[in-house]
């Protein structure tokens, strides 16, 4: 089976983040076994910031790092795990709320973002793929 | 004035600034869209850029040069290589390029320093004696806030307390003071002393980071507006949110120059950013809390009119009653005088022509930089919001109200009687 970079090199909706994840020398973590839970924002999610945000983080990778790493939740955990919790602790050290199903409805929420598709096994973890770059705060 | 267009899936909003509320969710500011007011913000963040381009060269040149001189007498003395240093954000190798003007000291900062306010060349010390010059004192004073405030940037503020930020300064110290037993000796004895005093440096950096990035940004606002090209309070708001974020990954770092060696104290590896470590901070510690002023009233701490908990200081610019503060000497004073000497021709000309015409000016200067702080705070409401919330126009209601519930939860603290959300909303306070 595929890592978690083997999966996101594949599909081109998310060469922005593969692009991030090369400048801020994150490929050989997230290559590790981990395991992971990955929240990736698709190439659109990247594109909705305000102008610029992207050049300046990916000019300073360790800057770049701590938003990427936000993303990223140490353990496997798939939807159906997340119905039980209302947050998890990111990598980066702080939290991130998350809402799936929380009304007995279909929404599954990162945070302010929405995944769009969920459960998408890697060797070395699981990726949720969300619509919205999540930020701290 | 356009009419803000509610959102038809929420019903209107029942806080007590619903109008605000529903300005915000419009897209607009809190600061009321018109003519006047945009003249009148655009106008004072001009006459605030140029010496903020000499606040944040200072900061850094006491941070990275001045350094733990015992007797810095002369650190308000910047030097060429401070004043002439490139900003990040202006001139031709600006990334990204905030303003077009070139990225050395503004000109008109050039000409204040070799006039002063006796408008004659004379040497540095003549003018510093006089006071013909800029208010570092001003800097200072926003510096200690961040400083003092230290909740308010915790992860910051851990780095400082960690074995890797003591063993930085410790090299730095002993560098510093190599070949001076005395200085060294006392170190020894003292070292949390010395410590103490390069976190304060290091705050001194993360100010004088965060300014080197306004400066620009308000230059260029006034340029635009000079050209016709901002022409509504809320696209000048805009223009604020788009430059918080293009700025947000800057990294905020100390670096220390010894003896021709860069000594890292804070270095930029750590991941520190503009948007997190600087700003937020910024706006808390002085926008909303900074501390009373001493001079201008008398607080009684025992009958509790000082609060017990530093997150409900409430004494920042957004809550300042401008007529006692506008006394000699107290931090926000110092500010409007070093603004008032650069103001816009049309801002001179409207004071004038207000009822006390320039008899009040550092009265009416720091009303007019109260409403302009209205709309920055209102950037970054603005800046949270599509961070942290939802696009304005998100078809989902349940992200609608998520994002009324942020905007209200940030004009609650507004409630407060000394709040001057309301005085802003009028034209008639001066």
């Amino acid at each position: 089976m595929a890592n978690i970079v083997e999966i996101a090199l594949g599909n081109k909706d998310f060469s922005t983040l593969v692009a991030a994840v090369q400048a801020a020398d994150l490929v050989e973590a997230l290559q590790s076994p981990g395991p992971f839970t990955v929240f990736a924002p698709v190439n659109d999610a990247f594109a909705k910031l305000p102008p610029g945000t992207v050049q300046t983080l990916v000019e300073n990778p360790p800057q770049l790092a701590r938003i990427l790493k936000f993303h990223v939740v140490a353990g496997r955990w798939t939807q159906a795990d997340l119905k039980a919790q209302t947050q998890l602790d990111s990598l980066e050290g702080s939290p991130i709320p998350v809402r799936c199903h929380a009304d007995g409805g279909d929404d599954f929420e990162v945070k302010n973002a929405t995944v769009v598709a969920a459960d998408i096994e890697a060797s070395n973890g699981i990726i949720h793929v969300i619509d919205t770059v999540i930020l701290m705060g | 004035m356009p009419t803000p267009t509610l959102s038809p899936t929420l019903p209107p909003s029942t806080h007590e600034f619903a109008d605000i509320i529903h300005r915000l969710e419009a897209g607009g500011s809190m600061l009321p869209d018109s003519p006047e007011n945009l003249k009148q913000i655009i106008g004072i963040y001009k006459a605030y850029a140029v010496p903020m381009d000499f606040y944040w060269r200072d900061l850094l040149y006491i941070a990275e040069r001045v350094f733990l001189n015992p007797l810095p007498a002369f650190k308000y003395f910047i030097s060429k290589d401070y004043l002439d240093r490139p900003n990040a954000y202006a001139g031709e190798a600006g990334s990204p390029r905030v303003w077009r003007g070139e990225d050395d000291a503004h000109p008109e900062l050039r000409e204040f320093i070799a006039q002063g306010e006796a408008g004659r060349k004379l040497p540095r010390i003549m003018h510093h004696l006089w006071h013909g010059r800029i208010n570092m004192e001003f800097a200072e004073a926003c510096m200690q806030s961040m400083y003092w405030h230290e909740d308010i940037n915790p992860r910051f503020n851990a780095y400082l307390d960690s074995d890797d930020y003591k063993a930085n300064a410790d090299k730095a110290i002993r560098a510093y003071f190599k070949g001076n037993p005395a200085m060294l000796g006392l170190y020894k004895l003292f070292p949390e002393v010395f410590l103490e005093k390069v976190k304060q440096l290091s705050y001194y950096s993360n100010l004088g980071l965060f300014w080197e990035v306004m400066a620009p940004v308000f230059f260029e606002m006034s340029d635009l507006y000079d050209e016709g090209k901002l022409t509504t309070v809320p696209e000048a708001m805009d223009f604020l949110v788009n430059g918080i974020f293009a700025v947000a990954g800057r990294p905020i770092y100390h670096q220390v120059f010894i003896k021709g060696e860069c000594y890292e104290i804070i270095p930029k590896s750590e991941g520190f950013t503009w948007l997190y470590e600087a700003a937020l901070p910024y706006v808390e510690a002085i926008f909303y809390r900074t501390a009373p002023f001493r001079g201008t009233k008398s607080y009684n701490a025992q009958a509790n009119e000082v609060p017990r908990d530093q997150a409900d200081f409430h004494y920042g610019i957004l809550y300042a009653d401008l007529f006692p503060v506008g006394s000699a000497g107290i931090p926000p004073t110092l500010l409007m005088q070093d603004m008032m000497h650069f103001l816009p021709d049309y801002l001179v000309e409207m004071y004038q022509a207000n009822s006390r015409g320039e008899d009040d000016i550092l009265n009416q200067v720091g009303v007019t930089f109260q409403r302009s702080m209205y709309n920055v705070t209102s950037a970054v409401i603005q800046a949270l919001r599509t961070a942290l919330c939802y696009p304005l126009d998100d078809p989902n209601p349940r992200h609608l109200q998520a994002n009324r519930d942020f905007f209200e939860m940030q004009i609650d603290r507004f409630k407060r009687p000394e709040a001057r959300l309301r005085d802003i909303q009028k034209t008639s306070y001066l």
